[in-house]
């Protein structure tokens, strides 16, 4: 498990970290959402013990992560800017990193091999980004973490490529219990992985939640009212709109629940449709005055 | 797996040393190539004179003279970049964030990466020094003493300088910072003084404006290579084919000492290294200053060394730099350091945007470099008019130099002898103002005397000495009105000091001196009219010192010094020649060293009676064998070329009648006053 509690990290006087409190799951894999600047990188840092923070604590089953090699050992991360050195290849970086992690496997990494198919003798920097960003995968799963600490990790992978990354990551999850911490500016991306979800801004969590949380508290109804009436005005609704005689409504709260408070005006028709997680948050947060818009786009 | 996470990692320590193979690897190579190189210059050698051993304290000496002249310079160069190769990934954000979120603790990076440092230093060294000692050994053994002190120093100069690089490594996060940091660590202490002591000159009349160390010591590659030196000692012996030979007995590194201190001073350089990176934040990775307390420190280091540096050159573009006028200098030592300032403040903002937020600061700056010229200007320390309390002038050394050329450079340890020379200072002292104007009144048309002094309160301790020199115009009107320059033309003929300034250098509790003979240039045979050489004999060399002796009693010798404003006078008083004694010299100290021998040089002049007389009763010089002087050898010269002789200044009125067919030889090279006409009569 980690957990953050009121962390606070300040450049210069600008707090990029200002009392962030969060708490991964073991075995969860956490997305760590919000805009550029939000603080996203900078507490992956504090979490990795490249930064130290200056108020508060992270902790990582419960110890401490800033100069801890010991647990470090068991985490791997993988940065949005992933250094190699410069005439290295993947195979001197693999060497590298078995040298500092007592867990690595070379069995693993060789399984990889065919997994991510890129010539390991070939220098780093003369790959691409995409090929690059394989790299770092590769070495960060063959060194077998409990914890796998990730920053925008997918930017400059393929479509195919997401899937086989995300496919691997999901099984280390499932099979040895790795829990994940995984940043991203882009929703749409952690849709599909997550099972929890931070929202980080100014330094901030505004929100954090599992899915099914989420899931359990909004919902999502296209409704017909009698004689083509709009939407009462005693209803509590997040968000209404209509095309035509068709409303839909975002209410805070369950599907059953919401069809018992409509039952009262007799609707022609009502239908519960799935939120997508960009739509959860932006109705969850439309209230307050945040550019939400750039979180999700 | 305890190695993975201890205070030393291998991977890490194999990845720099196999990153950067070419750096020490090349460095290897083209050190291995010396003694290589010694060797065939032995082989050539020994094919040529059938010589190839050579003796083990030899070997010594020269492992001794590279330890002392060329370890510290090269030390100094290598190091910075065994640094940067070290520590190189703490200048780039990317890499940093890799290197720190590894499972490595810091303490384990800091011990990992300073022994890689440490290797990629010593590898070169342990390459050359081995294959040196194998070469020395072939050729004549290796003297372990020697050996073992080379060693010790190489390490500890290697040591000393790479922890030196590695404090100023976390102090920055940038590469082109930290080589200018570092050379600036290494010389700020030397460049500070030299640029106080150069506002001092300015200032001050007669503190001397060359650089005198007095805080070398914090400049170490500058303090190493002036005080590491090899001192040899030989002995004299017959060898086998009943020739003298020398040999050599002893070598010594002088002020070995040294470098141990510098290693210990480098343990607490490490130490700080480690406080530094402990606190260091990894976000200041690209920063010019990463250390926050460091930041003032270098915005204000740089003003004042541009405040000093900028403001004399500011100041010498528009004023005349040799004297300084302490309100447009404080002007522009303001204004530069004022620049200063602001470069600093941009830097460590990385932006041009500084103006809006500093002004305190700069007017701080401004306040700051104000004060400083002005204090400077002030002369607080009394600087100027300091003269010596006897107790501080246990040993004086001076130089003088007249119009002439000729001088007096003498070493005093005499009481009374000191005392004439303070007489002389404070006397200038007194008159500096007037003196001092003068300068420039005079300046280009007039001779200067050249009055240069060091104090020592112990004769021993060379950096403690005090130093002040006088350029001082000198004509027949000034001597007249100063007492300071009469008592310098004074001083140059009185008996203690030039008892100092001729035999000084021959006789000495310390040496026996004997007489062994000696020769007279410059005697012009009136029968064959050649200029001829005469050899003197031990008991005819005896004879002239006694002579010379009695001239200098007589305030003979040294006359001609200051004879300004009489253009010929100084040539119709010395004479074309030289009197030459030579002495032998062995010291008295038990210490066993090659004989001396020494020559003494005399140029005496028509006022040197005693010695003339000497040389007339030896018969050396006669009627026929006579000194000429100047005046009279120039003449005859231009007698015999057919050509006009006149004498320097034109504007004198007083031209030298000369070949003109009306003058015979034999009354030419005696001249007399009716040989001078009026110029108008001359042409």
């Amino acid at each position: 498990m980690i957990q953050v509690t009121n962390a606070v990290k300040r450049f210069d006087g600008f707090a990029a970290l200002d009392g962030v409190t969060l708490s991964v799951p073991a075995g969860s894999v956490y997305g760590l959402v919000g805009p550029n600047g939000a603080g996203k990188s900078t507490l992956i840092r504090c979490l990795t013990g490249v930064y130290r923070q200056d108020e508060g604590e992270l902790a990582v089953d419960g110890q401490g992560v800033w100069e801890n090699a010991a647990l470090k050992a068991r985490m791997a991360a993988i940065a949005d800017d992933w250094y190699y050195f410069p005439q290295a290849t993947i195979r001197d970086m693999g060497r590298f990193y078995r040298g500092f992690y007592p867990g690595f496997s070379t069995e693993r990494y060789e399984k990889l091999k065919e997994v991510f198919q890129i010539d390991e003798r070939r220098p780093l920097r003369r790959l691409s980004k995409g090929m690059q960003k394989q790299a770092a995968f590769w070495l960060a799963l063959s060194a077998m973490p409990d914890y796998l600490i990730l920053d925008e990790p997918v930017d400059g992978l393929d479509p195919v490529m997401r899937r086989q990354v995300w496919s691997l990551v999901l099984g280390d999850v499932s099979q040895r219990g790795t829990t994940v911490l995984v940043s991203s500016h882009n929703l749409r991306e952690l849709e599909d992985v997550c099972d929890h979800v931070g929202i980080l801004d100014h330094g901030k969590v505004l929100l954090e939640r599992s899915l099914a949380q989420l899931q359990d508290n909004m919902v999502k109804l296209q409704v017909v009212f009698q004689d083509g009436g709009g939407v009462p005005e005693d209803l509590e609704v997040l968000h209404a709109s209509h095309v035509g005689r068709i409303h839909t409504l975002i209410m805070r709260m369950s599907a059953g629940e919401a069809k018992n408070r409509l039952a009262v005006y007799e609707p022609m028709l009502v239908d519960a449709v799935p939120l997508t997680l960009e739509e959860i948050f932006i109705y969850e947060l439309g209230g307050a005055d945040y550019a939400v818009k750039d979180i999700v786009l | 797996m305890r190695s993975k996470t201890s205070y030393f990692n291998p991977a890490l320590f194999r990845k720099n040393l196999a990153r950067f193979w070419p750096m020490w690897g090349g460095a290897s190579l083209v050190g291995a190539l010396f003694p290589l190189a010694f060797l065939t210059i032995l082989i050539q050698n020994h094919a040529l004179f059938g010589e190839l051993m050579s003796d083990p304290l030899s070997i010594t000496a020269g492992y001794y003279q590279i330890v002392a002249w060329i370890i510290p310079t090269l030390s100094l160069l290598y190091a910075a970049l065994c640094a940067l190769a070290a520590w190189g990934w703490l200048y780039n954000p990317r890499s940093v964030g890799l290197y720190h979120s590894l499972p490595v603790t810091r303490k384990g990076l800091f011990v990992t990466d300073f022994l890689s440092g440490m290797s990629m230093m010593l590898i070169p060294y342990a390459v050359t020094g081995g294959l040196a000692i194998l070469v020395s050994a072939t050729v004549g053994g290796v003297e372990p003493v020697g050996l073992g002190v080379t060693i010790l120093s190489v390490l500890g100069m290697s040591f000393f300088f790479f922890a030196s690089a590695m404090a100023v490594v976390f102090v920055t996060g940038n590469p082109f910072a930290f080589a200018a940091f570092y050379f600036i660590f290494h010389f700020i202490a030397a460049g500070l003084e030299w640029l106080v002591t150069m506002l001092m000159t300015i200032f001050y009349f007669g503190v001397e404006r060359s650089y005198q160390g007095v805080v070398e010591f914090l400049s170490p590659v500058m303090y190493l290579t002036r005080s590491l030196n090899v001192d040899t000692e030989y002995a004299q012996i017959t060898n086998a084919g009943g020739w003298g030979e020398s040999v050599l007995t002893s070598v010594t590194l002088v002020n070995g000492w040294m470098i141990a201190v510098y290693a210990l001073a480098g343990v607490a350089l490490l130490a700080f290294a480690w406080a530094l990176y402990r606190r260091r934040r990894s976000e200041s990775a690209a920063d010019v200053v990463a250390v926050g307390w460091m930041k003032p420190v270098f915005r204000y280091g740089v003003a004042l060394c541009a405040a000093l540096a900028g403001g004399m050159a500011l100041y010498g573009l528009f004023f005349d730099i040799s004297r300084a006028n302490p309100v447009p200098m404080a002007v522009c030592m303001a204004l530069a350091g004022l620049v200063g300032y602001y470069i600093a403040s941009m830097l460590l903002a990385k932006s041009l945007r500084v103006f809006r937020g500093t002004w305190k600061g700069a007017l701080a700056t401004l306040l700051a470099a104000v004060a400083l010229c002005l204090a400077v200007a002030a002369d607080p320390l009394g600087m100027e008019t300091w003269t010596p309390e006897p107790e501080q002038a246990q040993q004086v050394r001076f130089w003088m130099r007249g119009w002439n050329g000729h001088g007096v450079n003498v070493i005093l340890n005499d009481p009374a002898a000191i005392q004439e020379v303070l007489e002389v200072h404070r006397a200038i002292v007194a008159e500096r103002e007037t003196l001092d104007r003068d300068r420039d009144r005079f300046e280009g048309e007039t001779y200067y005397a050249y009055f240069d002094l060091d104090y020592y309160d112990d004769p021993e301790d060379y950096d403690g000495r005090v130093n002040r020199n006088y350029d001082l115009p000198c004509n027949q009107a000034l001597l007249e009105q100063s007492e300071a320059l009469r008592k310098l033309a004074a001083l140059a003929s009185d008996p203690l000091i030039q008892e100092a300034n001729v035999f000084g250098d021959i006789y000495g509790e310390d040496r026996d001196a004997r007489l062994t003979g000696g020769y007279l240039t410059g005697l012009y045979n009136t029968e064959t009219k050649d200029v001829e050489q005469t050899e003197l004999t031990a008991e005819q060399a005896k004879v002239l010192e006694a002579a010379v002796r009695r001239d200098i009693q007589a305030g003979h010798l040294g006359r001609t010094l200051f004879m300004v404003d009489e253009e010929d006078g100084y040539e119709k008083a010395a004479y074309s020649a030289d009197l030459n004694l030579d002495y032998s010299v062995t010291y008295l100290d038990g210490r066993q060293r090659p004989l001396r021998t020494q020559t003494l040089f005399l140029n005496p002049s028509v006022y040197c009676t005693e010695t003339l007389k000497a040389l007339e009763d030896l018969g050396i010089v006669n009627e026929n064998r006579r000194l000429l002087t100047y005046a009279q050898r120039i003449a005859l010269d231009n007698l015999e070329k057919g050509t006009p002789t006149y004498y320097d200044d034109p504007y004198s009125g007083v031209y030298y009648k000369d070949s003109f067919g009306t003058v015979y030889p034999e009354e030419a090279y005696v001249p007399t006053q009716d040989a001078y006409v009026p110029f108008d009569e001359a042409y």
